[in-house]
């Protein structure tokens, strides 16, 4: 910090009195009688290892052989072996006999995501079948698919929209040049374009927050400001999946009609119900895989 | 079509009929090009797209209709002038250069209605820097680009040996020849030779690029829509290329006969006749491709199909399908170019192509907004489209800017072949 700096703090002169406090590397690993340079380049890569730039495998190859030679056969763990297990595959299982069609999900998904006028994530379609005396409602509840192979992520022509390991389609808003390809693609009609419009006139402080999707803080929403002009779709409420948090309208259904698990554990209930003589997905025969089950 | 500078005494009455003409042309185009531009700057740039009545369910409209409007006919221009340049059809010689500068400027017009269709212009070199090359329209970005720069060079070619010509006259525009022909002095017998073998080599190139790459490709983008089974047909890109030879042999007629009417000249009378036997041999064959297309997509009876055929043929856009596809620019053009009475005279062949170039944009209109009116799923609401004031505004500067911009490369640039037996730089065999 200089003399003439007011008084503020950056975080360059946190780190600088940190480092001050602590000891110096080089004095402490002289004081052992290992060897000092194995132990930095070791530091060195297991950060490599963290950040995903080296594998694990190949770090043990680098130097399990001057790692016994230095602390003898016994000190010196094997490589592990491989992990085998695949990380989650998120899916979302709607009965629709508990679906009492009362929209609380389209509602709380519109609190969460905070989207605007004219567009929602999820939507619930009521139909009336047969006739008098023989009628039913038939309520179906429409979030986004999840496809396991999306046609909207094969046509993007940026790359915009893409698929995560764990099985969510997601879309990078700041690369996005809003051709609307992918609404037109989308089978479900479960994309939605960000016009611009705003609740600000009926309720204020709406455009205090942008969407919180995906974890990014876009700060207020503003006329010309991203996502506005991109295309925005249902993220399994990704933000609150990081945060280990149910999506939102799994965890607001008044029915109890949803459920949201993983769908790689056998045990668990989404696997489970979607192996349910009663589970089916929308319009199947399109190849494109869905990810939300319903059970008729 | 040169500088007053050859302008004989003979030539003044002409010539000043003309300028009153092209005053006109002027003064009616610029002001409706100006208006366009005035509400691309309050719509588009001020407010976005919610300036326009898309909404979520209707997501492409009226400006991607006029954008595959106009990649139609600068293929169909195009792939005339491949008939000449590549397989050496003189007899189309006449119109060679004006199809190639009319595939040009159609080639702008309609990337400009597709800018102005995309949310965030800000991200658009997204599309070359992050290439997907599972998109088809990431493909047909690239293509387009090529495209372009292929046919200006292919113009370019063709001219050269009148820009050398031209650029030895004493006029004001003589240094922007200079500068066209890179100072190059004397079109030698080799040169000719040698640009016409590269003419050739370009016209043959350019078919599997107009054909396979941009039309084909544009066609490709609607066909490869699993979510809408009546584009989803293999042989939706054949249509599309079909209704752009449509539009382009159109397109090429009205403006050869337009402008030799406007400016006293004669008409190549055989030319024009055999160019319309031409347009009725590509109607028909799109003819027969409709009717195979709406035969299989019928008998299967599907829900969205049988939606989008019945929105087409009975629902708000009726008169698109009737009038336009099937009236202007099928049944009457055809009928016209079929009986023998009518089929000789310049002026209904001018009748037809005029007919088919209006018609063509109901056929367009078509393939957008009557199958995005239909819902996914049965049970949502049906929504409909049509284009507002400010769409329309815009749409009808770009087109504006289209035939202004043709008349500028009309003006400037030797693109009557003409002048070759005139001053007799180049002799094209007769
Ligand atoms: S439902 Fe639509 S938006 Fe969602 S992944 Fe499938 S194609 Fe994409
Ligand atoms: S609108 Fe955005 S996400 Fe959708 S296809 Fe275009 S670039 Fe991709």
């Amino acid at each position: 910090m200089g003399i003439f700096s007011k008084g503020e703090f950056t975080e360059k002169d946190w780190n600088h009195l940190l480092d001050r406090a602590l000891p110096d590397a080089k004095q402490e690993m002289a004081k052992s009688p290992y060897d000092s340079e194995l132990g930095f380049n070791m530091a060195k890569d297991a950060r490599r290892v963290i950040n995903g730039s080296l594998s694990l495998e190949d770090f043990h190859k680098k130097y399990s052989s001057s790692l016994v030679k230095e602390f003898g056969k016994e000190y010196v763990s094997e490589t592990p072996p491989r992990r085998t297990g695949k990380g989650p595959q998120w899916a979302m299982v709607i009965d629709l006999r508990k679906c009492v069609g009362c929209d609380t999900c389209t509602v709380s998904c519109k609190a969460e995501n905070r989207t605007p006028p004219g567009m929602s994530y999820n939507i619930v379609l009521e139909t009336e079948v047969g006739q008098y005396p023989n009628v039913a409602r038939i309520n179906l509840p429409r979030p986004c698919m999840q496809c396991e192979k999306p046609p909207c992520a094969q046509v993007c022509p940026t790359r915009a929209t893409y698929k995560l390991d764990n099985g969510i389609v997601v879309i990078d808003n700041d690369r996005c040049i809003g051709c609307r390809y992918c609404m037109v693609a989308c089978p479900y009609g479960a994309r939605s374009f960000d016009f611009g419009k705003s609740y600000e006139d009926e309720m204020i402080g709406f455009n205090d927050v942008t969407s919180p999707e995906y974890g990014v803080d876009r700060g207020e929403r503003k006329k010309g400001k991203l996502p506005e002009g991109t295309v925005r779709k249902c993220s399994f409420c990704y933000h609150r999946l990081q945060r280990g948090e149910e999506p939102a309208c799994v965890e607001t259904c008044i029915g109890d009609a949803r459920y949201f698990g993983d769908l790689n554990d056998p045990n668990s209930k989404v696997s489970k119900l979607a192996a349910s003589p009663r589970a089916f997905r929308l319009k199947e025969d399109l190849g494109t895989g869905p990810s939300v089950i319903y059970l008729k | 079509m040169n500088e007053p500078v050859v302008y004989t005494e003979k030539m003044k009455v002409p010539s000043s009929r003309l300028n009153k003409m092209e005053r006109v042309w002027w003064g009616t185009l610029l002001p409706v090009f100006l208006i366009g531009v005035y509400f691309i700057i309050k719509g588009f740039f001020m407010e976005g797209m919610a300036s326009t009545y898309l909404t979520d369910e209707v997501p492409w409209g009226a400006w991607v209709a006029f954008y595959i409007y106009f990649i139609g006919m600068s293929a169909g221009s195009f792939l005339l002038s491949t008939l000449i340049y590549g397989f050496g059809m003189k007899k189309y010689e006449k119109i060679g250069r004006a199809a190639l500068l009319s595939a040009i400027v159609s080639m702008i017009t309609a990337i400009t209605f597709i800018f102005l269709d995309i949310g965030r212009p800000d991200h658009v070199f997204n599309s070359i820097i992050y290439w997907n090359i599972t998109s088809t329209m990431a493909w047909e970005i690239h293509f387009y680009i090529v495209y372009i720069l292929f046919l200006i060079v292919e113009l370019y070619l063709s001219m050269r040996g009148d820009l050398i010509e031209l650029a030895k006259k004493k006029n004001r525009l003589a240094k922007f020849y200079q500068f066209l022909t890179f100072g190059k002095k004397e079109m030698t017998k080799e040169d000719e030779q040698r640009d016409k073998k590269r003419m050739k080599i370009l016209g043959i190139i350019g078919i599997p690029l107009a054909i396979l790459g941009v039309h084909g490709g544009t066609g490709s983008i609607f066909a490869v829509l699993k979510a809408h089974p009546f584009l989803n047909s293999g042989l939706f890109p054949i249509i599309f290329i079909m209704s752009a030879l449509v539009s382009g042999t159109a397109l090429s007629i009205s403006l050869y006969v337009i402008k030799n009417k406007v400016l006293k000249k004669p008409i190549d009378t055989e030319m024009v006749r055999s160019l319309g036997s031409l347009l009725a041999l590509f109607l028909a064959i799109e003819l027969i491709m409709e009717w195979y297309e709406f035969l299989v997509g019928t008998y299967g009876l599907q829900y969205e199909e049988m939606q989008t055929i019945g929105h087409m043929t009975t629902g708000p856009w009726w008169w698109s399908f009737w009038i336009f596809q099937m009236g202007f620019a099928m049944i009457i053009p055809l009928g016209i170019l079929f009986l023998k009475r009518t089929r000789t005279s310049v002026n209904w062949i001018l009748t037809a192509s005029i007919l088919t170039i209006l018609g063509v944009v109901g056929v367009r209109f078509n393939m957008v907004v009557p199958v995005f009116i239909v819902p996914p799923f049965e049970g949502m609401p049906t929504p409909n489209y049509y284009p507002n004031l400010s769409e329309w505004v815009v749409t009808f500067g770009l087109i504006a800017m289209f035939l202004l911009l043709y008349t500028l490369g009309e003006k400037l640039l030797p693109i009557e072949e003409v002048e070759y037996s005139e001053n007799g730089v180049i002799e094209h065999g007769k």
